[in-house]
This record gives structure tokens, sequence and C-alpha cells, in this order.
């Protein structure tokens, strides 16, 4: 049969249309309202624009400012990475620790795993913020509790610079529930046959968690982490919330975003915003780019022949 | 700069005699189909009397209002977005900071047409009124007049049996002194003063004793590096003897009213705007009184200005009906008995004579203050250039980080003082 137009428009539609079809509301929702500002942003990049009159053609200037004159945005980057790096692998970590527990057999499992995952749910809401603020100031809950038991009188944790990202990092981690429900996931994929044959031939727990589990689970653990670093770039209602807005103290927790943030909508920047934006997704692209690039050394697909 | 600076005489409407113009009438309204948007930023006190004026208005007069509200720190985030939308509200409350920059890109409407007409200003005082001009014409009516101030917790202090000293006559010295001798007479997590080291209005009642101020008429910074330095060694110093809380629990205080030191009951002394007194008030068991800043010198440190503006947007769909409802707030005398003094004391002779009697205690206290504030006072100063809400905002982690320690004060103001200079350039 010759091989028509509409012959292998066919064929496409049976091998990917319900694919497409899967994808079809996030496709609406990208087409109708994201790619038209996203479009928009790309073209603001490269004028000066403080909302109140129209843009003005400005070259590479923004892009110009940030690489070379900008030393706020060498802290925000700094407070951002320092943020990711620490963040996003103790997160999953405790993730999978906690999934390995609820996968046994522990009677109401599922009421554990509600309730672990709750704080995800609760996580990057205003409420959560506003109580981290709460728990950890001055005369908070977590002092209380230290004075109590140790005698001594913390410092208002949220609001010292030496120890403000790091109460951020924690309540990231606090919200280890949607990987560990992915983890969880994969678990419940690994051949149990597996596991039976490594302890008829003595393998320690250990080694059965290295040989088995984390080979197997590899690719889980990539995509959570692909998903989680991406995260952890944008991360924004936390730091502001529990900054009071202002990235504070000492621009400790002025994470990239919010510093973007302040620039488009408190100082009136939307060009140089909207450069901060693109150069925010080249930064996260060359992030997921290596992830994918050492993929192959490290993850291994069942389906695979090797 | 075009606009006639020599307001000195804005101090001039808070004279105690007031002059009985007791005749003024108040026209009907007219019905006006057109839904009208009104925004302003404020606090829960504020939003409550507004929106019962909103409700009064509809129902006088049958017109649809759409009330928006927001807090001073999303409000210019919220108004710019709306205005970058062609969005804007009809009816906008306004701040001296910021009405240059809109009126002079065209998103304000000018007002001179409705006046003798929907808005009815024959009372309204001159001087104040002046205040909303921008380039010859009028682009705001002032909602009233407030004043920076030193708030106290009057209780703490009458426990003590402490007499403080006349407010007019002490100095940045006197308070030290002052701070000094209560110390170990306050309570246990209990600081003489807020420490100021971030507050800008704070800074420029500092530079202003000294002859100088913030910017000048061209925009530029019209105070010099050595002010500054000993701007951030007088708090430091204060907070190293004690007299002001360490850093980390005042950078606790991000500006929230809820948050602030002598609210919270961790300082004696903060820093407030005079109409903010009834709103503190409101969120505390003590009484708390106010007092002039401590800034005697040559020259005095405060000034008069209109707390806020309303102002009316150029894209308004009905501008007669926004125009009536800009006029109620104004005029009426019931929504002003609802509204009293929270904006600042109104420019209205006849609205003011209608409402000072039946005032509570504490807003009895703002017009007594703004009495004595007039009698040593400077003129208004010219308005704010464009990036001075960003200067406003980097004294924070310069302070912040003097505060800490990382730097020493000659270091922390130096930068923030060179850094200022960069970002007046960038605009």
């Amino acid at each position: 049969m010759p091989s028509t137009a509409s012959g292998r428009l066919s064929r496409f539609w049976q091998k990917n249309g319900a694919g497409y079809m899967f994808l079809l509301p996030w496709l609406i929702g990208f087409l109708g309202l994201t790619l038209g500002p996203t479009l928009a942003s790309f073209y603001l990049s490269f004028t000066d624009y403080d909302l109140l009159t129209s843009p003005r053609w400005s070259g590479l200037k923004n892009y110009e400012y940030a690489f070379l004159y900008d030393r706020r945005l060498g802290n925000a980057i700094e407070v951002t990475f320092t943020y990711v790096l620490w963040s996003v692998p103790l997160k999953l970590a405790v993730a999978l620790g906690l999934a390995m527990v609820l996968d046994r057999s522990v009677r109401g499992v599922s009421f554990y795993r509600a309730t672990f995952y709750l704080p995800s749910l609760l996580g990057a809401s205003v409420a959560i913020a506003v109580l981290w603020r709460q728990l950890f100031g001055a005369d908070g809950l977590v002092n209380q509790l230290l004075f109590m038991v140790t005698g001594i009188q913390g410092p208002a944790w949220v609001t010292h610079p030496d120890y403000a990202l790091s109460t951020l990092i924690v309540l990231a981690i606090w919200q280890f529930g949607s990987p560990m429900i992915i983890f969880l996931a994969g678990l419940r994929q690994v051949p149990q046959d597996l596991y039976e044959a490594a302890s008829m031939d003595g393998a320690s727990g250990w080694r059965q968690f290295r040989k088995i589990t984390l080979p197997l689970l590899a690719p889980v653990i990539f995509f959570n982490l692909v998903l989680q670093t991406i995260e952890a770039f944008k991360a924004f209602t936390q730091a502001y919330i529990v900054s009071g807005g202002t990235g504070g103290p000492v621009d400790s927790t002025l994470f990239y975003s919010l510093y973007l943030y302040e620039e488009a909508f408190a100082n009136f920047r939307m060009g140089y915003a909207s450069a901060l934006a693109w150069l925010l997704l080249v930064i996260i692209a060359i992030f997921t780019a290596i992830a994918f690039g050492t993929s192959k050394y490290w993850v291994y697909y069942e389906d695979e022949s090797r | 700069m075009t606009i006639k600076l020599n307001r000195r005489a804005f101090g001039g409407l808070l004279g105690s005699t007031i002059a009985a113009s007791a005749l003024a009438g108040h026209r009907a309204f007219a019905q006006s189909g057109g839904n009208v948007r009104l925004i302003w930023w404020g606090n829960p006190e504020r939003d409550k009397r507004t929106n019962a004026v909103v409700d009064q208005y509809i129902a006088a007069t049958g017109a649809k209002v759409t009330p928006e509200t927001y807090a001073w720190g999303d409000y210019w985030q919220k108004l710019a977005t709306q205005a970058a939308g062609g969005n804007l509200p009809d009816v906008i409350q306004m701040d001296y900071r910021f009405i240059f920059e809109y009126a002079r890109r065209g998103q304000l409407a000018a007002l001179d047409e409705f006046v003798g007409n929907e808005l009815e200003l024959d009372d309204f005082d001159p001087n104040q009124m002046e205040s909303g001009r921008v380039d010859g014409k009028l682009y705001g009516v002032s909602m009233g007049a407030n004043s920076m101030t030193h708030v106290y917790n009057k209780t703490m202090l009458d426990k003590i049996g402490f007499e403080l000293p006349d407010s007019t006559k002490w100095t940045a010295d006197d308070y030290v002194a002052i701070g000094r001798e209560l110390k170990d007479q306050l309570p246990e997590g209990v600081y003489f003063s807020e420490n100021m080291g971030i507050q800008e209005p704070r800074l420029q009642t500092w530079v202003r004793s000294r002859g100088k101020d913030l910017y000048n008429a061209d925009g530029q910074l019209a105070f010099d590096v050595e002010d500054m330095v000993d701007y951030f060694e007088y708090w430091k110093m204060m907070q190293d003897e004690g007299l002001t809380p360490p850093a980390d629990l005042q950078a606790q205080d991000s500006g929230k009213m809820e948050e602030r030191m002598h609210v919270i009951g961790r300082s004696l002394f903060g820093f407030i705007h005079s109409n903010q007194l009834v709103a503190n008030q409101n969120l505390m068991e003590d009484e708390i009184e106010i007092v002039m800043i401590p800034n005697a010198g040559d020259q005095p440190g405060q000034y008069l200005k209109p707390s806020m503006f309303l102002s009316m947007s150029e894209n308004a769909s009905d501008k007669s009906a926004a125009a009536q409802l800009l006029n109620y707030f104004i005029t009426n005398p019931d929504a002003n008995d609802i509204l009293l003094i929270e904006r600042g004391v109104t420019g209205d002779a006849s609205i003011r004579e209608r409402i000072l009697p039946g005032l509570t205690e504490t807003e009895q206290k703002i017009i007594k203050y703004l009495d004595l504030v007039s009698t040593w006072v400077g003129p208004l100063p010219p308005p704010p250039p464009q990036n001075a809400g960003e200067i406003d905002r980097a004294l924070r982690p310069a302070w912040e980080s003097v505060a800490f320690g990382q730097v020493d004060a000659k270091t922390g103001a130096t930068e923030f003082y060179e850094n200022a200079k960069r970002i007046l350039e960038r605009s």
C-alpha cells in the first residue's frame, strides 16, 4: 500500500491518539493560558517596562545588568542553590525511608500514609508558612520546648541570618509526602521473589537495599529528583511569608523567585524581572539536562535489555 | 519641579481655633447606574469603617459600589498590575509618594472640572488641597493630615512613675539618657525602645533636624554619608547597650502593625504615624500615648503631611459617578461620623467642627498632638523620586547587616549610601 499522507495521519492517531487525549486538559491550559504570557515575557525581557508606561526596547541591557552588575542577584542565586542542594536530597531520603517503613504490612498503614501525606497537602500554603513563623519565632513553641528541656534560651530562628534558611529547608523536608507516595508505588513494583532469593543467599538487609531496592527504584528516584529540583528552584511562598515578604534577615532567605517578584511588582522593573525569569528557566534546564545526561549511568529500566 | 513647595502654611489648618462655617450645604446625590470600583489600603479598623460608609452610600443613593482592600505592602503591586491591564478601579486611595508618578503617567484624572460640581470643596482647607496638585492640576483630595510620632506605653511608664520632658525640646541624646535611667526599672523582656535603624521616616526626621532632607526637588540624595553613619552608629549603640531589642527579635517586625515591638509588649517606645494611633491602641490592652520625635536641633525634623488622597482613574467609565463617591467620603457628614479621623484630620472645616466634640479619648490625643507638632514643624518635602520605595526597602538589609554584626556601622552606612545613589541612577 502506498504511504499516503492520510494513511500516515491515521497511523499516527492509532499509535498516539489516546496519549494526546490524556494530555488534552494540560494542552488546552498551556495553549490557552500559559503560552501567550510566556512569549510576551520573552519579548519583555528585552525592554524597559514599568507597568505604567508602554515597554521600550532596550536590547540586551537587562541581561547585561544581570550578568555584570546585579549583586543582589548573585546573593539570591547562592541562597537558592544552598536551598536546592540541601532540601532536595534530604527530602528524598526521608521520603524513601518512610516509604520503605510503610511498605511493610503494618496495621493501619493507610492511616499512616494519609497522615504523613498531610503536610504536603498543606505544605506550600500560606497558613503553614505563617505557622512556621510562629513556631520558630523568638517566643515560639520550639524555643519554649528548648528552654524546658535544656534551659537554653534559643534565638529567633526565622529572623536570624545564621538560621533562617535552615528553617526553610526543614519546612521543605517536612513536605516529603508526594515523593513518598511515588516511592511507595515504586516499591510495590519490585518483585518480591528477588528479596526471597537474596535472603536465601544470606544477603543482609542493607545489601538487599543497595543491590535490589535502589537499582530497581532508580527510575522512580530519577523522576522524583527532577521534579523536586524544579520545585525547589521555584520555591516562593515559604520564603515570602516566613520572611514577611522581605527575604530577610540581611537577604538570607532572598530566593531567586522572591527577588524576581520584588523586582517586578515592588520595584516595577517588569522587563528586568522577565529577563530574570528566563535566566531561571535556563538554570533549571541545565540542572535537568545534567540529571538526564547522567541518568544512563545509574538509572535502569526493567524493559531495557542490556 | 513646577509645583509650589511653600507649604509651611499646611500646618495652619490645624490651628486649634477653627473658623465656624456652619452653613455648609450638601446637595442630594444624582442617581447613577454605573458601578464604581473603590480601592484602598488599610487595616481591619479602616476596612470596617470604609465598608460601613460604602453600605451607607449605596443605601442613600442606590448607586453600585464594589470595594476592594489590601494591606499597604500588597496594595502597590496590585495597583500597578491593574494599571498595566488598563483596569484601575475608579476611585483610588493614593499616597504622596506615588501620586506624582501615577498622575504624570496619565493614569489619574484631573479633578478640577468636578470642583464646584460633583466635588463640593468650598469648606476645604486650601493648603491641604494644594498638596494634591501635580503640575498645577488637582489629582487627589487629601483625606487628612498626619505626622510622624514616637508612641509609648503610658500604662507601663505610669507604673514606673516617670515624667517625660517636653517633647518639643527633647533631643536624641535625651532619649538615650532616659533609656539608661529606665532600663533597670522595665519589666523582664521589655526594652526601652524599638530599634528604628530600618525606619526611613525616622531617618528623614534625623537628617531634617540637621537642615537637610532625604531627597531634593531634583530627586537626588539631600543628606551626607556622615549623617547616615551617625544614624546607624546611634542605633547600634542603643542595641549594644540593651536599650533596644537584640537584632533577631527586632527582625521579627516585618512592618505589620501587629508585629511592632511596642504592640507585642516588648518595648516601651516605638515609631508610628499619628493617624495609626487608633489602630495601634485597638491592638493593645495598655494605654498608649504619642509625643514628638526626640530630634530638637537647629531645624524642625517633622512636617505635617497629607496622610493619603482619594484620586480618580483616568479610565473611570463613569467619571461623574466616581466623583460623587469621592465627594461623599470627603464632605458627607454621616460618612465622616463613621470615618472620623482614622485616615488623618480632615481639611473640611465644617466636617472637622462636627466630628471633633464626639471623638474618643484616643482620637483627641491625635488632634492635640498635631496641634503640638504644628508649633515646631518644617515644610512638606518635595515628592520623593521614583525609586524611593526601593531605597526604603534597601534600608532593611543594610541596617540588619549592621545589627547582626556582619559589618560595622560605618561600613554599613557607607554601603547603603552608595547603594541608594546607584538605585537613583538606575531609574
